[in-house]
């Protein structure tokens, strides 16, 4: 992150001399970057923690540990999912989205408000909303990568923005009416599952393909790794790095839309409980928060798991508090044991020149 | 450490390393606060009174303490987001744990400074020893304090000991406003840690961390205690807060992580370490506080007092980098 304000142009020449070569060549060759050891047993871990988790359940309540409450989880972990699917997005790069509680909460307003019940509504409404939504997270990337502004302090800006604009269009309470068609993402059953599952599975499967298969998600790879190695081998630094935010803005959109599907209806606060989840899901994922590590398969099971965990503990009664409490450990828990295995990326200074 | 001005005087990024007189940043937001002063008093009623004096410092006064502590951690190059957290768990704190005693507001202030050193002890070990990067390790530590703050109170209430929400809050002789005798306090005691080696260390390890180790600077030892001082800052900045609104809430301190950073963006300390001062942070503070004071009495609707607050961080932000990039530019 501190990286950011030293980007192209701005540092002194001679300074994109101190390279480490072996480093900054992951992921700028003609091939996917390989995946470590540790990052393709990182998601099969976090299932089967999952699993364990669930199957213990059973003991708290007879009611847990039933397929139907599987498959409540699952539907339940589909805001999380796709908000941490944007954060690792930013996160690939570098950098950190604080905004998209609030982003997510706009996408929410501008369904219910916009396309209301219509069906055919739905064909430009969802477009239009995932459109006005990117568009705030493109101007978090433009004034990050344009301007240089330290990532957290951009979208920390621009999320109290986005609220107070949406507390005062809508006065405190969205109007509007929840659209039936949304509804049946969650409502229907197609084999036995709702919906909203085969989304996430897609939504799964397209991002794996983004980050690993195509140049854009090399790029993201490069950048993350070291951003001046990768401007030098003719990365579009900066255009990726707006594309990522821009992608992270819409993410959250998307999460408002399927939050309004879900609850029928729009409120102020409900994105609010999504920021501190999308950090953890990724940084749990194996995403290193420095960049240029981990992938969306492990994200999505860090959000599954944190679902399971969050409904058991709500189940179980636990304070609020203790809840907050342990999100903050089991990040810094995951942050440490990444940290642990690349101990000579640091990022507490400016990274060292030898 | 005493030849330390020599030793990095030569290398090139280390310009910011002595405290020069950059009155630059200071001196804006001072103009600016002034400006805003004129119009504020020029909407007031009555000419200006004691009491608008105790007003204007007493709202003024938590979040300039706050953002001072800020202060300390970005010129080390580094964000401490952990400010938020450590203001509500502070606050809860003092409205259930001080009781009623006759030291109670002295218990509650070393207990919430020892609260706050502790949340920057953990910051500065997670950052500077373990070289966490700073935004990761202090969204953790605020996330932990506001689950505690929850814990400790989880609705609003509760009230304080009348010595700080009377005295604390009146003026000292009935001139002085005793909030503005602690913001001479803080800043007296800026001015002379800017002149120590670990104020010099300090400014040395945001300019140029290398050479700031190369010249034998503790770096870990100065970010660690940067981290410390920063804390205990928040903590008193709780206590000033409480006495303020006199009673608790486990969400107090979640506005302050937008404003303390505005008010160290308008106070032209630089967001890349190294330059500028825990002064221009106050007065920062103050000017956003008068802000939200002068759109009130215009009439604007308070939505936009958010708005605003957003903007003004960016701006601040976008004219300080467009300065650096321009004095660079001059330099070279």
């Amino acid at each position: 992150m501190s990286r950011i304000g030293s980007d192209g142009g701005a540092r002194a020449p001679g300074e994109a001399a101190s390279i480490e070569p072996p480093v900054a060549v992951r992921g700028i060759g003609p091939h996917a970057p390989p995946r470590t050891d540790r990052e393709r047993h990182l998601p099969v871990a976090l299932c089967a923690m999952t699993i364990v988790l669930i199957l213990a359940s059973r003991w708290i309540s007879p009611n847990f540990g039933s397929w139907d409450q599987v498959i409540a989880i699952l539907t339940l972990s589909s805001f999380v999912l796709v908000v941490a699917f944007g954060q690792q997005m930013v996160m690939l790069v570098g950098g950190l989205d604080l905004s998209v509680a609030s982003v997510m909460t706009l996408g929410g307003i501008l369904m219910f408000g916009w396309v209301g019940g219509s069906p055919e509504a739905l064909l430009w409404g969802i477009p239009a909303v995932l459109a006005v939504t990117a568009a705030v997270g493109a101007l978090n990337g433009l004034a990050i990568a344009l301007v240089g502004i330290p990532p957290f302090v951009v979208t920390l800006a621009s999320g109290i923005i986005v609220y107070s604009a949406a507390l005062g269009v809508t006065q405190g309470a969205p109007r509007g009416t929840a659209s039936e068609a949304l509804a049946t993402l969650y409502r229907s059953s197609i084999l036995g599952l709702p919906p909203v599952v085969y989304l996430l599975v897609a939504l799964v499967a397209l991002a794996l393909v983004l980050q690993r298969r195509t140049v854009f998600g090399r790029r993201l790879y490069a950048i993350g790794t070291s951003r001046e190695a990768a401007h030098i081998a003719g990365v579009p630094v900066r255009r990726t790095t707006i594309a990522c935010y821009a992608i992270s803005g819409g993410a959250a959109g998307a999460a408002g839309i399927l939050m309004v599907g879900f609850s029928g209806g729009a409120t102020l606060s409900m994105g609010q409980a999504y920021l501190v989840p999308s950090v953890a899901a990724a940084v749990i994922g194996g995403t290193s928060i420095l960049g240029g590590r981990g992938d969306f398969l492990g994200a999505a099971a860090g959000a599954v798991l944190l679902t399971t965990f969050s409904t058991i503990v709500a189940a179980l009664g636990v304070a609020e508090g203790w809840r907050m409490v342990t999100y903050g450990a089991v990040i810094l828990a995951a942050l440490l044991l990444l940290n642990t295995e690349f101990p000579g990326r640091r990022t507490a200074g400016r990274p060292s020149p030898r | 450490m005493s030849s330390l001005a020599n030793t990095t005087a030569p290398a090139p990024g280390v310009t910011g390393a002595r405290p020069r007189r950059r009155a630059d940043g200071t001196a804006i937001a001072a103009a600016i606060y002034a400006a805003l002063l004129a119009i504020f008093l020029l909407r007031q009623p009555g000419p200006l009174s004691v009491t608008l004096l105790e007003d204007l410092f007493n709202n003024a006064l938590p979040l300039a303490i706050a953002a001072a502590g800020c202060t300390l951690v970005v010129l080390t190059r580094g964000f401490d987001l952990s400010v938020a957290g450590v203001v509500s768990l502070s606050n809860v704190l003092l409205v259930t744990a001080i009781g009623d005693g006759p030291w109670a507001p002295l218990t509650g202030l070393a207990l919430v400074l020892a609260v706050g050193a502790a949340a920057g002890a953990v910051n500065g070990f997670l950052v500077a020893v373990l070289g966490l990067q700073s935004v990761a390790a202090t969204l953790c530590t605020t996330i932990v304090c506001s689950g505690l703050a929850l814990l400790v109170l989880d609705f609003p209430g509760g009230y304080v000991p009348p010595f700080m929400a009377e005295t604390l809050m009146g003026s000292v002789a009935g001139v002085v406003p005793v909030a503005a005798v602690i913001a001479a306090l803080v800043a007296i005691a800026w001015m002379v840690l800017r002149r120590t080696d670990l104020g010099v260390a300090m400014y040395a390890i945001g300019a140029d961390e290398h050479s700031a180790a190369l010249a034998g600077v503790p770096v870990r030892r100065v970010r660690l205690i940067a981290y410390c001082l920063a804390g205990s800052m928040y903590g008193l900045a709780g206590y000033m807060l409480t006495a303020l609104t006199a009673t608790g809430d486990p969400n107090a301190g979640n506005a302050y992580l937008i404003l303390a950073y505005a008010a160290v963006a308008i106070g032209g300390t630089s967001f890349a370490g190294g330059r500028g001062s825990v002064i221009g942070s106050m007065i920062g503070a103050a000017t956003l506080t008068l802000l939200q004071k002068v759109l009130f009495s215009l009439g604007v609707l308070s939505f936009f007092t958010g708005i605003a607050e957003g903007l003004v961080l960016i701006l601040a932000v976008v004219i300080l980098a467009l300065g650096e990039r321009a004095a660079r530019g001059a330099r070279t």
